[in-house]
């Protein structure tokens, strides 16, 4: 077979995980607790106001700070 | 005779410059209780002794010549092996590390050089120091002094276990959710753990760089003072090194400490096992006696900031170590590879949401809980010492329940950023536990002198095994 008609390779699989060969088992429990967290995500986020940043946090350091 | 395992930092450095011991008399014996230390906690990664001792004998003839400077002249000293110098390979307390020597100092072990202390030894900590009970499946379980059946606490745990024993005074650890608080608390010594940006993380290997911050372990606090005022200030190797002015800390050990007010969180301190929230009241009790003033304060919903930090640790950390996991994931332990590979589940969007909370919860904590607090108390360990036996569970599928008892009361401090001085609490004849001391940002000097007064009422000790 000429190498234009060669098949081509398969999808690779999409995903920040996917090369970090997981068995199936932790895979699922990592999803379940993931799942868990964006609940909560989900929640903060409608108490954020747009403006927030995350450069915030280091402005509020300095500003509460008491040496 | 003098019994150097029993001195501070400060006074040994004190009694080397008078001449009343050596630096290399000091050494020396910090090598054999180090070594006798190792044999009952594997708290050792690698000795220096030939190294140690030189720098002792150098430090000697720089005392007899006057001309040794630094406020721990010729102190021996060993640290967690997480921290860059030149020429070194530090291991990270992983199989993975055989790399490049560095090619300079981590900023920590500069500043402890120019105060003129000795390193002589690396030691334990967990894997990468992603583990809060000084389980390591590649460098083997750290034990803890008072009872090698039971847990060091984690990740710092050769420094814990080594200061509690009396074979240094000092080390250098790091905390990203509680490495510092927690193995202080489990070996009965004291630990400080900075405000986020107070140290320079420079040349210390990265965890989550968003909660890592670097601070030390020391039976004395005032050794914790005399550390800190090498450690702290602005570091152009770090970014997030802070440019905040640094106080004199050891100076600042005999503020006054009455009328200091100590917030107690009735609430979170109840999910707490009933023997710790007893221990949390001793330890009121005493600060009270010390002249501060009990009062009521609330944290925001303390299990949303435990998830929160969950959400920036977790990607954060993957992140670091994501080319190592997809190239060489059979190096990692079972249990530092199921946390890892849980951050990659972490959405994008949570991940910055939990970062954008970030200045939101911290101001919400500043106005609300410290409105009417200058400190508050927290157990460190909401648990009495667990065994190593009961948290031997590698990579199963209750580690992230497991570990997130662990470091109930530990993490969510590393979201807010805030500065956590460990203190032990009397152990009354049985196993070691600590409380944390949370303050405003960079108030560690406060911390200190609230410590500094505990430890007239409550003094260090030594530790020996006692089962």
């Amino acid at each position: 077979m000429a190498a234009s008609e060669k098949e081509p390779a398969p999808a690779r699989q999409v995903g920040s995980a996917a090369g970090a060969d997981m068995p199936d088992e932790h895979r699922a429990r990592a999803k379940a607790h993931a799942a868990a967290l964006a609940e909560t995500a989900a929640s903060v986020a409608l108490e954020l106001p747009m403006s927030a940043d995350v450069d915030e946090f280091r402005r509020v350091l300095a500003a509460g700070a008491k040496p | 005779m003098t019994d150097l395992a029993a001195l501070s930092a400060r006074a040994l450095a004190k009694a080397i410059a008078e001449k009343k011991t050596s630096s290399l008399e000091a050494a020396k014996e910090a090598i054999n209780r180090l070594v006798a230390c190792h044999e009952l906690t594997n708290c050792i990664v690698a000795l220096e002794a030939d190294a140690a001792l030189e720098a002792a004998r150098a430090a000697d003839a720089a005392v007899a010549a006057g001309g040794a400077t630094g406020a721990l002249a010729g102190v021996p000293l060993a640290h967690k092996d997480m921290f860059d110098r030149k020429g070194k390979i530090a291991s990270w307390g992983a199989a993975i590390r055989a790399d490049r020597p560095a090619e300079e100092d981590a900023s920590a072990i500069a500043a402890l050089n120019r105060a003129g202390a000795l390193q002589i030894a690396t030691l334990h900590l967990a894997e990468f120091a992603y583990g809060a009970t000084g389980h390591n499946y590649v460098l083997g379980h750290a034990r803890n002094p008072w009872d090698p059946a039971r847990i060091t606490g984690g990740s710092s745990a050769g420094t814990a276990a080594a200061v509690a024993y009396g074979a240094i005074p000092l080390g250098l650890g790091s905390d990203t959710g509680g490495s510092l608080r927690l193995p202080a608390a489990c070996c009965g010594v004291s630990s400080i753990k900075t405000t986020w940006g107070r140290v320079s993380r420079a040349g210390a290997m990265p965890l989550a760089p968003a909660l890592d911050t670097v601070g030390a372990i020391a039976r004395h606090v005032e050794d914790l003072a005399v550390a800190l005022a090498y450690l702290a200030g602005p570091d152009p190797r770090d970014p997030a090194a802070a440019l905040l002015p640094v106080p004199d800390y050891v100076a600042r050990l005999g503020d006054p400490v009455q009328g200091i007010r100590v917030g107690v969180d009735e609430k979170v301190i109840s999910e707490a096992h009933p023997a710790v929230q007893r221990m949390v009241e001793e330890v009121l009790a005493i600060l009270q006696k010390v002249g501060l003033q009990r009062v009521s304060c609330a944290f925001p919903d303390w299990q949303t900031l435990d998830h929160l930090v969950q959400l920036v640790q977790l990607p954060d950390a993957s992140a670091v170590h994501a080319a190592f996991l997809r190239t060489r994931p059979g190096d990692y332990g079972p249990q530092v590879r199921a946390r890892i590979e849980v951050g990659h589940f972490i959405g994008a969007v949570d991940h910055l949401t939990a970062l954008r909370a970030r200045g939101t919860y911290l101001q919400r904590t500043l106005d609300r809980t410290f409105g009417d607090a200058d400190i508050a108390i927290l157990p460190v360990l909401a648990d009495p010492l667990p065994t190593i036996a009961e948290l031997d569970i590698g990579g199963g599928p209750n580690v992230q329940a497991a570990m997130g008892r662990v470091v109930k009361f530990t993490r969510p401090v590393n979201y807010l950023g805030l500065p956590a001085l460990t203190l032990p609490v009397p152990r009354n004849g049985g196993l070691p536990n600590g409380v944390q001391l949370v303050g405003r940002p960079f108030a560690e000097a406060q911390l200190l002198a609230v410590g500094q007064a505990y430890q007239r009422k409550v003094p260090p000790e030594i530790a020996t095994p006692l089962f």
